[in-house]
Order: structure tokens, then sequence, then C-alpha cells
């Protein structure tokens, strides 16, 4: 082997630290940030570790704005967007994947296609459908656009999934006397967990990510996710990024968490399905 | 017998209307404009006017998510909201998209009204002789300067631009600190670009659109280039200055990093507080003019409208009547600290004992002007921002942009 | 084919198991695409003081004689042409480096995840900042290296680079993702069977693992081009199109002709023409799908 000065376990490591230091920095950057006072910000040159470590900004983020409910609604209306779409796509995706049907290709066409509108030509019309249907105001205002916004990349996600799974499990288990659906249950989803895992994380971060709409649709106070909350701390001029650094800091430990703790068990459900 | 039972259907029939009458307007403040300042009046006014409720709405903080949320639900004709606070350079699109009902038949005489007014508001607030809008709040932008700096090197509040580039440079040298900055301006691909090229530009007398027509000026364009990018290139304003944005400004001014800025009201109760680097040694004062020209700024401030969508407009307008009275004026910039809409207000006791620095402010806000007043205005801003930044940046020559310019003005306003 | 059952109530299924979806899609899509296809044959603009009226498909010979159109078109396709590869690149990197077999995979998982969870307009402000040249980390970090400080929005060539630099950090993650699940489908005695037949690590990747992988890299590919040709938030926040308009985009020319201009048959004209590319560039990535098994 090339290299020899390094084992490869070495070489595994580095490339790993290089990934964490790539994904991780501008959210450390920003963690730095808000530990800051404005003042150390307009420094040159600039610091890197906060010189007199502060959580007053941290206080503000929480004294000025609703922080708290902001991530509440934001983690609520992700989360159900996520299981509506899981649900939907995995439907669809099974239909396309494994039944005979002559249209697959149309359909999967049609699907994509929906996506391939940039949103902002839609969000009058889209806002019309809203009010007609009395949705303004509402996590569900924001919970069925989300869900097909992300329809289109869970359902093909899926679809290549079931797909490059052999079908011959599922036919034995049906020899054992399982319904088609029931064979999809029992033996299709449980080997498609890396699949149902992306598009689940795919379809939350999309639905968490999402600014647009969550300005137009849910004014109300009350309703207000974390987007569009955060730019309440920001003025018509002014824009404190300690504070602002904060309410982010703030705004990425649940979705932290949650990836953490879903991807342990993810892991487990893997070796349980059998999978070498 | 008969008759009095009818007598009493009627009055209950009368009163239940009464009931009913009870008007419910919906404003929409943006968070960010003291919302609570607002209620107070908002109170005030529904105790002298028992049957009106006036509810807060808001949606986005800045101009521009301001614009972006009003534009979706006016676009679907939306009858929820009565009225809306705007920034000054929207009523013209707002009156031209048939958003706003005119004011005139409400207000008697509309020019006599909008003479009562600092002067720019009677050019911002009336598009084809229609009055559209009510003045709410006034700013504008000023030249602040470091005090302490000038008094050292013995420098003069500087007149002219040209005046302003060699103090810059005087005190630059003296100070041996290459960071230190001179004049710092707006010269992003930002709203305040637009009023960074106006400014030296209307200085030599000349306008950009007059009754909806374009009146362009090439020599005064390529002068106001050269006053900037002359700057520029001198260093006697930052070389970065096509990616400085408003909040820049005030925060390199802040950590005293600069001698000049060009920069609306809000910068001073920022540098007056406890996180200013250059607390008790700023001074402000009427922006530079070219050589020969007079003194301009740029107005901005926010109005009053009313939704051509709400089914109030009659109390609607009345009650905006009321937020643009001068009683509301005073109370803004007493407790609030927001420029008043009406210049006798920049003399008045209450006023000055609560902010004393407005009285410094009154030959600026009167010689400010407003920005074009087109229903096209968005266009035309994107093109004089684009333009600006792209000479500040260096990509294009100003020769170019200036010819650029014109072309793309001149298809937007025939 | 090659089923080992035939169910005659199978399109009785299929139609029962798309339904939800299509419904979904038709509540949400169908009303307002139909609209914008609509208007997109009328001269509505708002600020021009006249009813809206239908002028068939003069919006689109407006469209093909538009500068600004084409050179934000170019400026977009650009953004394809460098960030899609670069995300795709970056992001096998990444998916590959997750898939290795540490003892504590969550600190990786959460490295991958995290640019993600950051909302889009925040990454494109952060980016901004951190290109900015007196307050940037990239100039500090670099500061030794130059001999005056680089202004990178000063020049249309810097700011682009530094606004794809962007767009690929912040969407790599997702390609990661789809190729990560991709990779953990695929059994390890593949692999085994490689090594036995004496297959290079190399080998093994161009051999094995990407030909398996194909499925998920051509699903990646088709959404991240999608994305890519609808470049908004990073330039909207990070460059704001400057200097100039060199960094300005299809999708912000959209956004401005409809919110900021009102200029609503036009900008519709301009998201169907977007439309209609993104749809070619999709069909013929779909064509790659189809043979997955």
């Amino acid at each position: 082997m090339k290299g020899a000065f390094l084992s490869p376990a070495a070489m595994r490591r580095l490339a790993a630290l290089a990934v964490v230091i790539n994904g991780l920095f501008p959210a450390v950057w920003i963690l730095f940030t808000s530990l800051k006072t404005e003042r150390e910000l307009t420094q040159t040159p600039i610091t890197w570790w906060p010189h007199a470590p502060t959580l007053e900004n941290f206080a503000h983020a929480f004294a000025d704005q609703p922080l708290a409910l902001f991530v509440f609604n934001s983690v609520a209306v992700a989360l159900l967007a996520t299981g509506l779409t899981l649900s939907v796509a995995t439907l669809a995706a099974y239909a396309l994947a494994r039944l005979e049907i002559s249209y697959r290709n149309t359909a999967l066409s049609v699907i994509v296609a929906t996506s391939t509108f940039p949103l902002v030509t839609l969000l009058v019309p889209l806002f019309e459908t809203m009010r007609a249907v009395g949705l303004l105001n509402s996590y569900a205002a924001l919970v069925l656009p989300y869900t097909v916004l992300s329809l289109p990349v869970c359902t093909l996600v899926l679809v290549s999934f079931f797909e490059s799974i052999p079908a011959d499990l599922e036919n034995a288990a049906r020899c054992d006397g399982c319904t088609r659906l029931g064979a999809m249950w029992r033996i299709l989803l449980p080997l498609a967990t890396p699949g149902m895992f992306t598009a689940g994380i795919l379809t939350f971060v999309n639905s968490w990510d999402e600014f647009l709409l969550a300005l137009s649709f849910n004014s109300a106070p009350g309703l207000r996710t974390l987007p569009v909350g955060i730019t309440l701390y920001q003025g018509e001029f002014t824009f404190p990024w300690p504070v602002i650094s904060a309410a982010l800091v703030v705004g990425i430990v649940p979705v932290a968490l949650l990836i953490v703790i879903f991807q342990q068990r993810v892991l487990s459900g893997l070796t349980a399905g059998g999978l070498k | 017998m008969i008759r009095r039972l009818g007598l009493a259907a009627l009055a209950s029939l009368v009163f239940a209307q009464v009931a009913s009458a009870q008007t419910n307007l919906n404003v929409f403040v943006s968070p960010q404009q003291q919302p609570q300042l607002m209620r107070k009046a908002f109170d005030a006014y529904e105790a002298a006017h028992p049957g009106v409720k006036i509810t807060i709405q808001s949606g986005g903080t800045t101009s521009e998510l301001q614009a972006a949320y009003l534009n979706t639900v006016m676009s679907a004709k939306d009858s929820n909201l009565d009225i809306f606070l705007l920034d000054i350079v929207r009523p013209a699109q707002f009156a031209a998209a048939n958003w706003t009902v005119p004011l005139n038949d409400q207000v008697g005489d509309a020019a006599a009204l909008m003479k009562t007014y600092l002067p720019a508001y009677a050019d911002a607030d009336q598009v084809d002789g229609k009055l559209v809008a009510l003045p709410a709040f006034a700013d504008a932008m000023f030249l602040y300067y470091r005090k302490d700096l000038l008094e050292k090197y013995n420098v003069a509040v500087p007149k002219t631009w040209a005046e302003a580039a060699a103090a810059a440079k005087k005190i630059q040298e003296g100070e041996h600190n290459p960071d230190l900055q001179g004049v710092n301006f707006q010269g992003a691909p930002i709203e305040g670009t637009v009023c960074t090229f106006l400014l030296p530009y209307w200085s030599q007398g000349k306008n950009l659109v007059k009754d909806g027509a374009l009146t362009w000026d090439k020599p005064a364009a390529l002068k106001s280039f050269a006053v900037w990018k002359g700057m520029v290139d001198s260093g006697a304003a930052p070389r970065n200055s096509a990616e400085i944005i408003t909040e820049q400004t005030r925060k390199d001014f802040q950590a005293g990093k600069s001698v000049f800025a060009v920069l609306w009201s809000y910068g001073w109760a920022q540098f007056q507080g406890p996180d200013s680097a250059v607390k008790d040694k700023v001074g402000v004062a009427v922006l530079p003019s070219v050589d020969g020209g007079q003194p301009v700024s740029c107005i901005g401030g926010w109005q009053w409208g009313v939704s051509a969508y709400s089914t109030h407009k009659k109390e609607s307008i009345d009650l905006i009547r009321y937020m643009s009275s001068m009683d509301v004026s005073r109370q803004l910039a007493v407790e609030g600290s927001l420029m008043p809409v009406f210049p006798s207000l920049y003399q008045d006791p209450a006023v000055l004992k609560a902010t004393p620095w407005f009285a410094n402010a009154l030959p600026v806000v009167t010689a400010a002007k407003s920005r074009p007043v087109t229903a096209r205005y968005n266009e035309v801003s994107d093109i004089i921002r684009t333009s600006t930044n792209a000479v500040l940046a260096g990509s294009v020559g100003a020769e170019e942009a200036a010819s650029q310019m014109e072309a793309r003005l001149r298809r937007v306003l025939r | 084919m090659a089923r080992s059952w035939r169910d005659p109530s199978e399109q009785a299924l299929a139609r029962v198991l798309l339904a939800p979806a299509f419904a979904l899609l038709a509540l949400i899509v169908v009303y307002p695409v139909g609209r914008l296809l609509l208007t997109s044959l009328y001269d509505d603009s708002l600020t021009s003081g006249h009813a809206a009226r239908f002028v068939g498909l003069e919006n689109f010979q407006l469209v093909w004689e538009d500068p600004s159109f084409w050179s934000a078109l170019i400026n977009t396709l650009l953004i394809v042409l460098f960030t899609v590869p670069g995300a795709m690149v970056a992001g096998m990197l990444l998916a590959l480096v997750a898939n290795m077999p540490f003892r504590r995979k969550w600190p990786v998982r959460l490295a991958l995840l995290i640019p993600w969870a950051l909302p889009l307009a925040f990454v494109g402000l952060i980016a901004g900042w951190f290109f900015q040249s007196d307050y940037g980390i990239v100039n500090d970090v670099l500061r030794p290296f130059v001999s005056q400080k680089i202004i990178w929005f000063n020049s249309p060539t810097l700011s682009f680079a530094a606004m794809c630099m962007a767009i690929v950090w912040k969407t790599s993650s997702f390609v990661a993702m789809i190729l990560l699940a991709g990779l953990q489908t695929i059994p390890a005695d593949v692999y085994e069977a490689a090594r036995v037949d004496g297959a290079s690590k190399w080998q093994q990747f161009w051999q094995v693992t990407l030909p398996l992988l194909r499925p998920s890299i051509v699903v990646a590919a088709i959404f991240r081009t999608i994305t890519a040709l609808q470049t908004f938030d990073i330039p909207a926040t990070m460059t704001r199109g400057g200097p100039g308009d060199a960094t300005s985009t299809l999708a912000m020319y959209i956004h401005q002709t409809t919110v900021d201009f009102l200029d609503i048959g036009y900008g519709s004209a301009l998201a169907v023409v977007m439309f209609a590319i993104s749809m070619v560039v999709s069909t013929i990535y779909l064509r790659n799908l189809r043979t997955g098994n």
C-alpha cells in the first residue's frame, strides 16, 4: 500500500476529522459568535475564541421573542410533514417499484415535474387555495405544501431503494401466507430502513428550512416557525449577529439531537433486518 | 299597543345594528416599528371612538420582507387587512396596482394638507394628483462625523464632497492608521445605494424623474459616479465600498473605524449606546454637496395607506388621518425617537427635551428629496443600484454604466 | 416479465396506492400551475395601470429578446455546471467516509447533516460574512499568504466562485444522504467476492460501488440539478446578485419580476421557460433510472 507511513485506520480517522471540521465549522463559528459582544465582532483582526464569553445573547434571544415557541412550531410542522410524506411516498413508491403498471414512467415524470416550478411563482395561487379551504394560520397550511415539496424526491428515493431489494424475499413471504401489503410491511420496509430514514430526514430538513410559505401563510404570532421567527430579531437596518447566532444555536440543537437519536435507531434496525 | 310593539321591535333592530356596527380594523405594522407605541395611539383612538376595535397584524421585519408578504396578500385580493404602514418608496406602486384607495375625498384640500408636512412628502404621497398615503414618521440621511478627530486636525465640517475627501485624507495621514476609513457609505446592491447615487446627482439641481417621465442628465450621473469612485480610488473611502451595506456603515463608524459616515437617523442612538466606541465623539450635519451645488438628503420614513379591499374604508381613512396628525407625530417622537413629519415639531420643546439632536435635523429633513415617484420604482431602483454597485466594484466603467442605465431607464419609463 | 406471481387486481391496487400522492399533488399543485400557464399568456402587469389582456405567446417573444433573461440564464447554467458535479463529488466523498466502520458513527453523521439544518437563507448570510473583506474568516486565514486583503465581492469571478463554494458546501449534505443510504444496501459479500478476485480498493470502487450505486446517483443528480436551476437564497443573501448582475440567477429574476416589479404575466412566462428547461433535464435523467433492477 502506498503512503505506508499512515495505517489505514489512521487515514480513516483523518478523513473523518476532515468531514467533521467541514460540516461543523460554520455551526461552531455561530456558537462562538453567540458568546461574543457586538463590539468584539467589529474588531480587526477578527477574534476566533470569544474574549469575554457572555450568555447575554441567549438571554436576549429568549426575552425578545418567543423563541421556544418558534422551535416548537418548526418541530411540529416538520414532524407532521415527515410523517405524512413518508406514508404517502411509501405507498406510491411500492406501486411504482413492484406492480406491473403501464403508465409507470409517465407517473414518475409527473411526480418529478411538480418539483420543477419555482415556489415563488406559485405563492399567490397557493395562498388563494389555502384561503379557499380555510387553512391559513394553521399547521396544515404548511404541512400540506411541505409534503408536496418533498414528495417527489422521497418517492424517487424509495422507488430506487425498493428496486434494489430482490423481490424474491417478498415472494417467499407471500408463499408463507402473507398478503401483498403484509409482505411489504414485514419484509420490504425493514430492509429499506436506510431509504426510509433518508426520505424522512430529507422531508424534515426541507420543511425545517422553508421560509417564504411560512412567512406568507402563517402570519399569526403564535404560529411562526423558526426561520421566520429569527428574522424578527433584525430591524429595518440592524442585524445583530450575536443574538441571531444565539437563536440559530438554539434552533440547531433539536435537529442535532434528532439526528443523533435517529441514526442510532436506524443502525440497530439495520442489523435487526438481517442485512449484512 | 301594536304600534308600541312595533316600535320596540324597531328599536331592538336598530340596537342590534349598532351592536353589529362594531368595526374591526386590521392594521399592518412591522414588529420593528414600535408596535407598542402604535398600540398606545390606537388605544387612545379606540377610547374616543367606541365601536372601533383595532388589531395589529405583522409579517416580516425589513422593508423587503414586508413587501414580500404584502404583495402575496394583496395579489390574492385579501380583504383581511384594512390599513398598512408602507416604506416611502412603495405608495406609487401600490396605487398603480389599485391596492390603495385615493384619500382626496375625505381630507378636504389635499394640497393644503400636504403643505403642513415636510416638503418631500407632498411628492412621495401624491401620484397623478391623487393623495394615496399619509406620512407616519420621517427619516433622512445624515453626515455623521467624528467631532474629536475634526477638532484634533482643525478641520471644519465639510460642505462639499471634495472637502470631505480632503479632510478624510488629512486625518488618515495624521493618524498613521492604515485601517482608518475616511468616508463610509453604502455601495452594495441594496436600496440604500440608490440614495448614494442620487445624492450628488440631485445636488447638481437635477431630477431623475419628473411627473412620471424620465429627466435623465448624463453629465450629472457621470459626476455622481466620479464623486464616489474618486473617493474609493484615492483611499478617502474604503476600497471595499461595493460590499458595504447600511448596517456595515453603522458598525464601522460605531467601532471608531471611520471619520465620516453617510447614514440614516437610526445611527445616532446607536452611536450613543453603551456598546459604542464613539460615544460623545459624534457630530451630525447636512450631507455635503458637489462643488457649487445645493445640499440635499434622501428622505425615508413610513406612510399609512388604506387597502382597496378593505370593507371599512371610511373608518380606516379616519384612523390614518388621526395617526398622521401632529399629536401622534409628537408622541412618536417623544416616546420612540421617531422623526416627526411636521417641520414645526423639530422646534417643539417636548420633542427637543426627549431628543435634543433633532434640532440639528431640521435643515436636513427640509432639504431632503424623495426618490423617483413612479409605479415602476422597483425597476428603477434595481437599475440604479446594480449600475452603481458595478461602477464602485470596478467591474464596469462609469461611461458604459451610465449608457446602460439610460437605456434601461428609458425602457422602463418610456 | 420475471415475476413469480401475477395478480389480477394489480392495476386496481396500484391505483389505490398512488391515489393519495396524486390527490395531494392535485390539491396543491394543479390549480397554481394551471393558473401560471394561463397568466403566462396575458399582459398582466399590476403597475401598468390597465387590466390584464390576452397576448398569446408575446411574453415568450419578449423573454427571447430580454438581455437580463439571457444573462440570468447563463449565470444559472454556470451554477449548474459547477455546483452539480461539485456537490456530487463532495457528497460522494462525504458518504464514503460516513459509511466507514467507525465505532462511534454519530459525529460524522452529525457533521454530514448540520450544514443542512442551517436554514438556507442564513447559510447565504453566513457565507457572505465569511468572505467579507474586513471581518471575514477567509481573509483572516489567507492573511499570511497575500500582501493585500482580497475583496471578493468586487470581482465578478471571485464573487461567483465564492457563491459556488457556499452552494456546494450546503448541498453536498443532500447528495451524501442519498448516496449513504444506497451504500448501506450494498451487501458486504459483494466486496468479499471482489477482494477474492484480487481487485484493489480503487477497482472495487469503480467496478462494484459505482454500478450498484447508480440508482441513488441518478436520484441525487436529478434533484440536485433541479434545485441548482432554482438557485435563489444563497446568492440573494450572500452577493445580492452583485457586483452588478454578475451573480444574479434566473430564480432571482423571476422573484424580482413577480414580487418586486409585480409583472405577473411576464414572471409566469419566465417560470414556464424554467419549467421547460428543468423538464428536459430531468427526462434525460429519468431514462437512466429505468433500468433500476
